[in-house]
């Protein structure tokens, strides 16, 4: 009895703590750790030897913002000269965290894959190879050739990196691969890179 | 004061009314309803005896009586129920018919030998109320509440997958409907499509849906509909059950073991306790022709309570804790618009892998602590104080695909505290009156956990809401009526940072709403129930304030800070018919809601370096919501019973002229079931045949990502065996649903979009108690 007595007391006690308990944390502000914001191609001029001539060039698609809702990317055009091969080099680059997600990609090569898809591949004015080290399918680095009548001096690159996908699905080891989305995974970039050819 | 008039002069009007008649003509009827003093649960089997005459009645299912071809006169009524004072009255007979309602008080357990009244409240409304408890609560065991909660007309659910599944009253879910887990208003992140309720469907042994607008009983939100999830009540005497559920599915591999107890103190009386606890573990979904990649679960629940009653005192404390592991379809999660179309137009995902346990990213892991304080005391006879307080804590983590180390970081990490607290008043008087009348409180924290690498989908938020309600009830024999309002104020203050700038805001809302309602039993058989309720709900944190990319759906979703209230109006009548061979239950409603909050496709898409996506407003606009649902059933022999289930919701946007997203289409259940077991105990063995029919939603929204899915049939059978061991109970269950492993889609099914449902099950369910 003497017990029940003090219940309420108890009771009240036990409710007080939880009231006090119960305020929600001053926000804190988070960086966007997976955000892409600047996706670079770097292309440099491949002779018939197989050697890198000339000077390297850049074209880059920049979003400051990563996805938040705001303004739209600006995408530079990529300048190709008409017969000539490139190599051309990917990097990925998270700004907001000042993050080389290129290395990600290459320490997780097995779940990464670029495609290169759009009008310049269709319509045979640019083929493209994979040309990174070890011979894995990965796209970071490649072979990238212009025909030498290509028919018009304007076209499209898209640029599509999949992730978690399944890279012995057949035909997943083509470049061109148009029914990437049949291996599985999910998109981690899909940028069209406007292509002028001189 | 001014009833007490009113009663005066219904009595002469009576007395001069039945001047005229007063010729001795023996066709007077005397009818009543006998309810407990507690809580006014009707009591069945009491004994009532006219001594004058010497005749007896005995109350059926819903405490009603009726003596027929009385004199009239001066009659003495007893009333006799075990444990139970005897109630002894004098009533008065004159008009054609008379109605009398009585309450008894139980006897004080000092008495050996007498079975105390458990302080189990029942929900006295007279809405629309369906129970599912006893063998439809058997056979539902092993599925989610959502699932279990498909047996009650007009009940539907909102899923995502197979594991996730949400339920919907009337067409409403989320938060426009309300669950409690044992009292307490269940607080989770409800706001979410594939937020599935954080409740082990095994703690309870009764699951009660509120069909109307039950805002003034329950607080805000409760504008659809309300779930209650009651375990057993807790013993006042010396006495031990145990039960054990062990289930088995082939499909997914699912098993399932529950093990409850409970017990009544052989030392101290009225003390009694319960303990309980369930696991569960299912790998990958298995359509007619495919598994779903990363569709396992795994779950792991208990709860215990302890609790003393005495005549005048009763007080108990319960805890219970859920948890668990959901892994979300792989292919469900896209990047971008064009992975989104690629899927929806292969029709079933890309990725069929074999059978496993394994849960990958995407997955959610949620955990849930409810604890609870309740106590009442009985001031006297005819007044009782409540107190209930409750204390939660959910944890939400999500987890997506994610590069690196962030692969091992959830995307979102949400903490949300509650408290509540209720201080109320319950009275009964004059043996036609009872109320309540009380004050409420929830108090609300919610908080990101940093460190996801992600901007919150929802800010850090305050929220406290205070509300006060009163209401009251009248019952004259078969006549019930019912009444009662509430006002809440509510004030939420919100702050996050979004790219490293603080964004705070505070805001306020005020609410009344009000209820009134009736019960008229007609005849025995014929019950007529009406409720017209008002409700509101405020807008919800992510309705204020979403800014940004929904991960996996591919969609961007802008919030609307300056949304209002919304207000919506129900009324649901109910025709109930409870014969000797049929019973018919039918529920008419219309539901007429005031800036009803949508998220609506813009049909702007916004462009970024991982693609385009499709971009959504919130959105308020007025809606109306009407339909019916019918259930019945038939017992064509003693051995032969027939049912019957069936709703039809109609719901439409009336400022635009256009439908919602997200409405169940029509839908019936039916099915014959037939006894096998020995004569005179039919009842032992039973196989059961039921088939479900899904119509198309044909009222399609002006958007959607694929048109409704066609109409579907599917057929179940189960075998149910009832076997005495000893004292003890063991019963053994067999089903197989959807026996021609049917490929379908369900319209409120949100992977609808990306596989087919799931194909054949069989079931194997076994129950001990002893």
């Amino acid at each position: 009895m003497e017990n029940l007595r003090k219940l309420p007391v108890y009771l009240f006690a036990a409710l007080a703590i939880g009231f006090a308990s119960c305020d929600s944390d001053d926000p804190a502000p988070e960086n966007e750790g997976e955000v892409i914001t600047d996706v670079t191609l770097t292309f440099q001029e491949v002779n018939a030897s197989g050697g890198l001539v000339g000077a390297p060039f850049s074209a880059k698609a920049s979003d400051p913002e990563g996805i938040e809702v705001g303004t739209a990317p600006t995408i530079q055009t990529v300048n190709l000269v008409k017969g000539k091969t490139y190599a051309m080099a990917i990097t990925v680059f998270n700004s907001i965290e000042n993050e080389d997600i290129t290395a990600e990609i290459l320490e997780e090569a097995a779940e990464h894959q670029f495609y290169f898809l759009g009008s310049a591949f269709t319509g045979n004015i640019l083929t493209v190879s994979y040309a990174d080290p070890n011979g894995v399918a990965l796209g970071v680095i490649n072979r990238l050739s212009v025909s030498s009548s290509p028919g018009t001096n304007n076209t499209q690159m898209r640029v599509i990196l999949r992730h978690d996908l399944d890279k012995n699905f057949p035909g997943a080891n083509n470049p061109n691969f148009a029914n990437y989305a049949q291996a599985g995974g999910e998109s981690d970039l899909d940028i069209t890179f406007p292509v002028v050819i001189n | 004061m001014k009833f007490r008039h009113l009663t005066y002069l219904l009595f002469i009007l009576f007395l001069l009314s039945t001047q005229v008649g007063y010729g001795q003509k023996c066709d007077l009827i005397l009818r009543g309803k006998i309810l407990h003093q507690e809580n006014d649960e009707p009591i069945e089997a009491a004994y009532i005896m006219l001594l004058e005459t010497r005749t007896g009645a005995v109350t059926d299912q819903k405490g009603n009586f009726v003596f027929r071809d009385l004199c009239p006169g001066v009659y003495t009524v007893t009333v006799q129920f075990l444990g139970h004072k005897e109630v002894r009255q004098t009533v008065n007979l004159t008009g054609s018919t008379t109605n009398q309602t009585f309450r008894m008080e139980e006897e004080s357990i000092g008495l050996s030998g007498v079975e105390v009244h458990g302080h189990r409240d029942a929900v006295q409304t007279t809405t629309a109320v369906t129970s599912l408890y006893g063998e439809a609560m058997l056979q539902s065991r092993g599925e989610s509440l959502g699932e279990s909660l498909k047996r009650v007309a007009g009940v539907t659910t909102f899923s995502t997958g197979n594991t996730i599944s949400k339920p919907v009253i009337h067409g409403l879910h989320s938060n426009r409907i309300m669950i409690l887990n044992n009292g307490i208003r269940l607080e989770g992140q409800q706001w979410g499509a594939e937020h599935a309720p954080e409740i082990d469907p095994f703690l309870a042994d009764e699951i009660t849906v509120i069909k109307g607008a039950e805002t003034v009983r329950f607080g805000p939100e409760a504008m659809g509909g309300v779930i209650l999830v009651n375990p057993p009540a807790l013993p006042t005497s010396k006495k031990h059950l145990t039960e054990i559920n062990l289930l088995g599915g082939s499909n997914a591999y699912m098993g399932n073991l529950a093990v409850s107890h409970l017990g009544g103190s052989d030392k101290i009386k009225g003390l009694g306790y319960r303990v309980q606890g369930s696991v569960k573990r299912a790998g990958n979904v298995r359509t007619p022709n495919y598994y779903q990649a990363n569709t396992g679960m795994s779950e792991l629940n208990f709860s215990g309570s302890i609790g003393y009653s005495s005549d005048r005192l009763g007080a108990e404390i319960y805890y219970s804790y859920f948890n668990t592991e959901l892994g979300i379809l792989r292919d469900s999660h896209t990047g971008n618009l064009s992975d989104l179309e690629e899927i929806i137009n292969n029709g079933e995902p890309f990725i069929k892998p074999a059978f496993t346990y394994e849960i990958n990213n995407p997955k959610q892991v949620v955990s849930h602590h409810l604890a609870k304080i309740k106590s009442h005391y009985h001031l006297s006879p005819e007044w009782k104080i409540n107190l209930l307080y409750g204390f939660q804590l959910n944890n939400r983590q999500e987890f997506d695909r994610r590069r690196g180390e962030l692969n091992f970081r959830p995307s979102l990490d949400l903490e949300l505290f509650t408290n509540t607290l209720e201080l109320s008043l319950d009275h009964t008087r004059k043996q036609n009156w009872s109320g309540s009348f009380g004050l409420n409180v929830i108090q609300q924290a919610n908080s990101n956990i940093p460190g996801t690498g992600v901007t919150p989908l929802i800010p850090n938020y305050d929220m406290v809401n205070l509300g006060a309600f009163a209401m009251e009830k009248y019952i004259n024999g078969p006549l019930e009526l019912e009444g009662g309002v509430r006002f809440d104020t509510r004030s939420v203050s919100a702050a996050r940072f979004v790219n490293n700038q603080l964004q705070t805001a505070d805001l306020e809302y005020q609410n009344f709403s009000a209820f009134v309602g009736g019960l008229y039993q007609l005849s025995p058989y014929f019950a007529f129930t009406t409720n017209l309720g008002s409700a509101w709900r405020p807008p919800n944190v992510n309705e204020l304030f979403s800014q940004g990319l929904h991960h996996g759906a591919a969609a961007v979703e802008i919030g609307d800070p300056d949304l209002v209230s919304e207000n919506s109006l129900k009324w649901v009548n109910g025709l109930e018919y409870e014969g000797e061979k049929a019973l018919v239950e039918f529920t008419v409603y219309a539901n007429q809601i005031q800036n009803y909050i949508y998220l609506n496709p813009t049909g702007e898409t916004f462009v970024s370096l991982r693609g385009t996506f499709n971009v959504y407003e919130y959105l308020q606009a007025d809606a109306f919501f009407y339909g019916f649902d019918l259930s019945g059933s038939y017992t064509f022999t003693d051995r032969l019973n027939g049912y019957f289930k069936g709703s039809i919701i109609r719901a439409k946007n009336t400022e635009e002229e256009n439908y919602f997203p997200f409405i169940p289409s029509d839908r019936m259940d039916w099915g014959f079931s037939y006894a096998l077991g020995k004569k005179g105990k039919p009842d032992s063995d039973r196989i059961t045949l039921s088939n479900l029919l899904v119509a198309k939603q044909t009222r399609e929204p002006d958007f959607d990502l694929a048109p409704a899915p066609p109409a579907y049939a599917l057929f179940n059978i189960g075998y149910q065996k009832k076997l005495q061991v000893a004292k003890n109970q063991f019963n053994i269950g067999l089903q197989v649903n959807n026996i021609f492993n049917t490929e379908y889609r369900e319209y409120m099914n949100r992977f609808r979009y990306f596989t087919a449902d799931m194909g054949r099950n069989i079931l194997l369910k076994l129950n001990y108690q002893f």
